[in-house]
């Protein structure tokens, strides 16, 4: 065989290998979202429900059904950042009377403090939202509604444990 | 002789005009003229979860949110109070006032060089800071959390599109500040202090 015809051989068989490399790239799926996501060694914390615990709801709407509300969720956008929560309006004792509203879903966001709530409702006004900050109601078994996202009252990270004003009281059976 | 006349006229109107306009033109020039670059203290840029810690602390600790500042959206006119890592800015300068900040990153170096390329009209309305939060649908703590990521033109750049209507127009100057622009992973409005988290 011709050192020519080798030469050309080799070339094609290099422009076919980098086009290959090229198309699986092209294919790859992409990450999206930030790399946080899809590292599998940064935590997770616990999804705290304070089941009992006398906590601050910031709420944006109540809706009669789940659909409604996730609805609404989903047309806030607080970037990549959580925003409300969907949940039944009966996963609080004392919410339907704080909100004065006959529907059964609602979005809320839950805090042990003011200050963790009024931060927050200031970053839901931001997104667009229009909510209202209710007074203490207790926590009942239901879905994680974002508690544990606030500052610790001395300022050395987020509050992961009642604290006096929210002490939990037994659930109603 | 009239012809002189109409030429004297329309010079006085044009030169009259210029009078007029032309404070209004140098006024955003003004705004700032103190403003210097200062580039003081500026922390690494961690990467990762543990440096991230390391250099900031733990997430919602009181020097993350310890900074304030407020910017104004060019399209609704809203001023946005938003608050920041005391590493990010705070210090005091021409501009800014002290604060107990450490360096002169966020509040003097890159909003003065916003205003002064005139790219403030690309700083659009949805702006915010730190933000005690988990990333969106986990329980993992969103660099909001740390005060290390800005939100800028939040109701024009949408989560989940590598591409950018308004922020790409002053991304380059958050990268040459050390901050890793969210778009790389579809999320145009987010600036972040930290990478590979």
């Amino acid at each position: 065989m011709k050192r020519w015809m080798i030469a050309a051989i080799a070339a094609g068989m290099g422009v076919a290998a980098a086009l290959g490399v090229a198309a699986v790239a092209a294919t790859a799926p992409v990450e999206l979202g930030p790399p946080a996501l899809h590292d599998e060694t940064v935590p997770r914390m616990p999804l705290d429900l304070g089941v009992g615990e006398r906590l601050i709801l910031v709420v944006d709407g109540v809706y009669d059904t789940q659909g409604e509300a996730e609805e609404a969720a989903a047309a806030l956008s607080f970037g990549e950042l959580q925003g409300f929560y969907v949940a039944q309006i009966n996963q609080f004792a004392g919410l339907r009377e704080a909100v004065g509203s006959t529907g059964s879903w609602a979005l809320v966001s839950s805090f042990r403090t003011q200050e963790g709530a009024e931060e927050f409702a200031a970053l839901a006004q931001a997104a667009g939202a229009d909510p209202v900050i209710t007074p203490r109601v207790q926590s009942l078994p239901g879905v994680f509604t974002g508690l544990g996202q606030e500052a610790r009252p001395d300022g050395r990270g987020p509050l992961t444990v009642s604290v006096p004003a929210s002490a939990p009281t037994e659930v109603p059976g | 002789m009239q012809y002189f006349r109409r030429r004297k006229l329309r010079a006085m109107l044009a030169g009259g005009g210029l009078a007029l306009v032309l404070p209004f033109i140098l006024a955003s020039h003004w705004t700032y003229v103190d403003w210097r670059d200062e580039h003081r203290n500026y922390p690494s840029r961690p990467s990762g979860y543990n440096q991230i810690v390391n250099t900031f602390g733990q997430p919602c600790n009181d020097n993350a949110n310890a900074i304030a500042d407020r910017w104004k959206a060019w399209d609704n006119d809203r001023w946005y109070d938003f608050r920041f890592h005391r590493k990010l800015g705070g210090y005091r300068t021409t501009i800014v006032p002290d604060q107990n900040g450490r360096s002169t990153n966020l509040d003097n170096d890159m909003w003065g060089h916003i205003n002064t390329h005139h790219d403030n009209d690309h700083v659009k309305s949805g702006i915010w800071g730190y933000a005690c939060r988990y990333i969106d649908g986990t329980s993992s703590w969103s660099t909001h959390a740390w005060g290390i990521a800005i939100d800028v033109s939040a109701s024009f750049e949408h989560v989940g599109h590598y591409h950018s209507h308004v922020n790409g127009a002053h991304a380059d100057t958050w990268e040459r500040h050390r901050w890793y622009w969210g778009k790389n992973f579809g999320d145009a409005m987010h600036f972040q202090y930290a990478d590979n988290y």
